[in-house]
């Protein structure tokens, strides 16, 4: 990446937080790395980039891919140790880089593979070092990690957690040393980040547009001075990027030096058992994290407020349970911690001297020490919101929403007939994103570079045996390789909603509207595709055609009426008629109905008794082989889920037992109460219909 | 001479998109159009007609990403290693051109993949730009952007934020520079762009069918004369296409200069605020926008008008939805009329 084309670091203005986690990195790799979440446009990605440039300098083994460190022989790659029984190692120092994973980045480029062109032209097997091998000692940057394929997913996670990379493939076999600090960037709107990799970041940072208008100047300002003039900029912030440059170094060399009093240990050990986070991890990136603070700071003993800072910093992504406040979060974070060390004191006298002079520099905290900076800020800061629905003042908007957790669904084995996000799977058609090739019976799409680096070991057995000189590359039939392809495309979920005007007593419309954008947000960052179908009147129509636009959809909801009877029947044809369609333009869709009403239909489609039919196209639902569930919006926040038992209910006398219930047993899927939603168990719901294959 | 084009100058209307156009084209900067409308509303005809009126580029002679010899900090590693061995770098002058990427595009076309010829000839490991390459310093054109495969959308606006492509694969470890002046087209009936990727557009505009009786019937008539005999047409036109292709060499050469008050900043970083606009895309954009506008103008010092006038195309797409707001900056504003004061 050219030097020009980033922001100096120090010109980046405000997101004080995110800056200091990527410092701390810089003074200490150890720590593991940071996450940074947040909003589009925030300079994330900059600042990450502009880090280059203050990262420091480290020895290494002179000539090796690796950059083997000369002082750690135990960590030698197999070049470095054969070349170590002879001798000393030449040393050099290099700068510590930033080496990028794109996301559009395929296997072989990940983790290293043969060298086509070594092979071809002079018929050696030699390695060609892949991001991974590059990414040794240095800092290696995921932008939207969220996005990233979870093949490779797998591979980075392996070998982020060994320090090591296996290679072996294409003839090749090789290990070599791959330990890096890991960054990435993401936006929460897009996805999640899968728990391991999750917890792989040492840090985690949110960011969040400023709303201070002069910083939104400076940085308005910036920008067009750095588009008219980069070079220009980095003039003016030279001497600023020279100064925090060599307090990074001073703080590297400051490291080693730094103590960390047992009474701190103890508490941060105490703190992380306590339940706060969960995992081992916490316990070490916390300590790192406080003495590179303290290292920064100048001082030589870790105190309270750096061990508070390098909690909250260490904490975001750790903890078992979401935190919506966050700033009251850290106030509490920070009396707790002094209320244990003093507690840890109290039981350990003879360290009483270093565990006061933490708790002084506590309570001057406010006048600012450098420590505290990132502390104070994250408090004055807005704590990011991920529901987007409570600040906006519109009609739909202050409908409420339920927080639904995430669905985890096991990742396919094999292609089948499904293809979306939560069920990635290899697609069949020609279609989708080369991740990797495999060996294939019969080869249909041809992996032109695999096949190549098959092929390569045995170029120079071949040309000797054709006798022809050239540097032509010889294929054979079993060199081919297939392309593995992987396809993101949501699942279906059609709701069915009942808009009659019995939906209109105590706020069941309200209630029921709100449910469906909780799905729907959810839906969005799962590329789901919905379609929303509502029945009232004589008649049902779909409102939305099946779409992954969540704003569309939101509409549509808005401006849908209540009122009139309740044509149930109609309603579950529409959607049959629906799903039937989507599934003839693609057989991958894996639909799912969510029917939401109070059952009581009481128009007929065929002229029958409404509800016998109602049952009837429940059955045909089921023989489908469509999922379903429904929700009854009639239970109210008293009455347990749980339907009645009875398995064999009478036809007649309708209302005399629970119809939702009923029509839920008869689609095959599960049954809710509306209200049982707000408590959460929407999100097992969902996540237990996904998983079901369907019954049929 | 290639083949004609139709003139720019004699499209009827939608005048926000051709401003729009212009704008991008006057700063590249800007990050683009989204042109959100029904089929058959001139917007690939105003795309292609536009590149035509740009001023001629000079362009190192036979570098694939048709590197600016004059820019030395956006060189790609290949013109900047010439110049490192003292090389001078052969120049060429050209016109921008139109760059499309059909919906299908496969993946390894839009990054660039291994060159497949070269590799089963000599063996030898070299990259076959896409078309990320061919669009540096060009006109990216995507056709109906909502249909394209969710992933590609990702890698495109990935590099169109960066104005680098980078490239991990098939063996192949490479970048070089991708900055281009995207134009996206979609019909929002057919499903929508996730906002994360709206918000990389710089401008929207949406398009509607003229309802205006007479201005119909020009189209269609225009439309008729233009192919019964397109090099009478465009002669018909030329003067006007030229005068507008002079307007924007002048505003490129004066935008720079153009002054920006710092209270027409701050009421612009304030109404993004009281619109609750995530990130800082839609200061950034909405200054430039309103920059290019006055450097289009003529007019020395960008004022609220400006500003407004831009603000429906920087912000559209970017104010959540549901939002009925007043997408600009009051004349009243105290902070511009502070700055006009001055």
């Amino acid at each position: 990446m050219p030097f020009e084309l980033t922001l100096p670091f120090s010109a980046i203005v405000g997101q004080e937080q995110m800056k200091r986690a990527l410092m701390l990195n810089a003074v200490d790799p150890g720590i593991g790395g940071v996450l940074i979440r947040g909003d589009r446009g925030t300079a994330k990605s900059s600042a990450v980039r502009a880090l280059a440039r203050l990262l420091p300098d480290y020895q290494a083994v002179e000539g090796c891919p690796y950059r083997c460190d000369p002082a750690t022989p135990s960590h030698y790659c197999d070049d470095c140790r054969r070349r170590a029984k002879s001798g000393p190692l030449p040393v050099t120092r290099l700068p510590m880089r930033i080496v990028e994973l794109p996301i559009n980045a395929s296997e072989d480029r990940l983790v290293g593979s043969i060298d086509i062109e070594a092979a071809v032209r002079a018929g050696t097997r030699r390695f060609q070092p892949g991001v991974l091998a590059e990414a040794n000692r240095n800092l290696l940057y995921v932008d939207e990690v969220n996005l990233l394929d979870d093949h490779l997913v797998d591979v980075l996670l392996d070998a982020a957690a060994m320090g090591v990379n296996v290679v072996e493939r294409e003839g090749i076999s090789i290990v070599h040393p791959s330990q890096f600090i890991l960054v990435g960037t993401m936006n929460p709107e897009e996805g999640e980040l899968r728990p391991q990799l999750l917890d792989r970041f040492g840090l985690c940072v949110d960011v969040v547009t400023p709303t201070d208008i002069d910083q939104r100047l400076h940085v308005m300002e910036l920008e067009r001075d750095f588009l008219q003039d980069p070079r220009a900029v980095h003039r003016v912030w030279a001497g600023r990027e020279a100064e925090l440059r060599a307090q990074l170094q001073a703080a590297t060399a400051r490291l080693d030096g730094v103590q960390l009093p047992d009474a701190i240990r103890t508490l941060i050990a105490r703190l992380c058992l306590d339940g706060l986070v969960a995992g081992h991890r916490a316990d070490l990136v916390v300590a790192g994290t406080a003495r590179a603070i303290c290292a920064l700071r100048g001082a030589p003993v870790v105190e309270l407020p750096d061990v508070v800072e390098a909690l909250e910093l260490a904490l975001a992504h750790r903890r078992r349970e979401p935190v919506a406040d966050k700033p009251s979060q850290v106030q509490e974070l920070a009396s707790r911690a002094a209320e244990q060390l003093a507690q840890i004191q109290a039981t350990t006298p003879n360290e009483t001297a270093q565990a006061v002079r933490g708790e002084a520099t506590q309570q001057e905290g406010a006048s600012g020490g450098e420590a505290n900076e990132g502390w104070t800020t994250a408090e004055s800061r807005e704590s990011p919101s991920t529901e987007a629905v409570d600040v906006d003042a519109d009609a739909v908007i202050q409908l409420p929403t339920f927080a639904v957790k995430k669905l985890d669904l096991p990742r396919e084995r094999q292609a089948r007939r499904a293809a979306g996000k939560r069920t990635t799977t290899k697609s069949e058609t020609k279609r989708g994103r080369y991740v990797r090739s495999s060996q294939a019976e019969k080869v249909t799409d041809v992996a032109f570079d695999a096949t190549v680096r098959a092929a390569a070991p045995y170029q120079r057995s071949r040309r000797l045996a054709t006798a022809d000189p050239t540097n032509q590359l010889r294929l054979e039939t079993h060199d081919l390789r297939q392309k593995v392809r992987e396809r993101k495309t949501g699942n279906l979920i059609v709701f069915v909603v009942d808009a009659s005007a019995s939906m209109d007593a105590e706020q069941r419309m309200l209630a029921t509207k709100g449910a469906i954008l909780s799905l729907l947000r959810h839906a969005y960052v799962r590329r789901d595709k919905v379609a929303l179908v509502a029945f009232s009147g004589r008649n049902a129509r779909v409102v939305l055609r099946p779409t992954s636009s969540v704003d569309l959809a939101e509409r549509r909801l808005e401006r849908l009426n209540i009122g009139g009877t309740t044509p149930l029947t109609h309603g579950l044809m529409t959607a049959l008629k629906l799903i039937k369609t989507e599934r003839l333009r693609d057989p991958r869709v894996y639909p799912l109905l969510v029917l939401i009403s109070d059952g009581r239909g009481n128009i007929s489609l065929f002229g029958e008794e409404p509800l016998l039919e109602a049952q009837r196209m429940a059955g045909q639902i089921k023989q489908d082989g469509i999922r379903a569930m429904v929700i009854d919006s009639t239970r109210d926040f008293g009455s347990q889920p749980g339907y009645p038992k009875s398995r064999v209910t009478s036809l007649y006398g309708a209302y005399a037992f629970n119809v939702c219930g009923d029509l839920a047993e008869r689609l095959g899927g599960r049954y809710y109460g509306l209200f049982d939603l707000s408590q959460r168990s929407i999100v097992d719901s969902v996540q237990r219909e996904m998983l079901r294959t369907g019954s049929a | 001479m290639e083949r004609f084009v139709y003139p720019f100058s004699a499209i009827v209307g939608q005048d926000k998109m051709k401003l729009a156009l212009v704008l991008n084209a006057i700063h590249p900067a800007i990050g683009g159009v989204l042109i959100r409308g029904e089929k058959g509303t001139g917007k690939s005809t105003a795309v292609r007609a536009l590149a035509r009126l740009l001023p001629e580029q000079t362009v190192v002679a036979d570098c694939p990403y048709h590197c600016d010899p004059d820019a030395t900090e956006a060189l790609c590693s290949d013109c900047q290693d010439r110049l490192a061995r003292g090389e001078t770098l052969p120049r060429a002058r050209r016109r921008m051109r139109v760059v499309e990427l059909p919906i299908n595009a496969s993946e390894d076309r839009v990054v660039g993949a291994i060159d497949i010829e070269a590799a089963i000839k000599s063996g030898e490991r070299r990259f076959e730009p896409g078309v990320l390459a061919e669009a540096n310093r060009n006109i990216l054109y995507v056709d109906e952007v909502n249909l394209l495969d969710d992933h590609l959308v990702d890698v495109l606006l990935d590099a169109a934020a960066m104005g680098v492509n980078v490239v991990e694969r098939e063996g192949i470890s490479i970048w070089h520079p991708a900055r281009f002046i995207l134009v996206g087209t979609m019909n929002p009936e057919e499903g929508d762009l996730r906002p994360q990727l709206l918000d990389r557009f710089g401008l929207t505009v949406d398009v509607e069918g003229i309802k205006d009786i007479s201005q119909r019937v020009l189209i269609v008539e225009r439309r008729e004369e233009w192919e019964s005999d397109p090099a009478g047409f465009s002669q018909q036109f030329a003067d006007q296409d030229a005068e507008i292709g002079t307007r924007i060499a002048e505003a490129i050469v004066r935008f720079p200069g153009v002054v920006m008050p710092v209270g027409i900043l701050r009421a612009l970083a304030e109404l993004n605020v009281s619109l609750q606009v995530d990130g800082h895309r839609a200061d950034l954009v909405g200054r430039k926008a309103a920059q290019a506008l006055a450097a289009y103008r003529g007019i020395p010092e960008v004022g609220v008008a400006e500003v407004n006038e831009v603000a429906d195309m920087v912000l559209a797409h970017r104010v959540k939805a549901g939002g009925r707001h007043e997408l600009g900056i009051a004349q009243s504003h105290p902070s511009a009329s502070r700055a006009s004061r001055s």
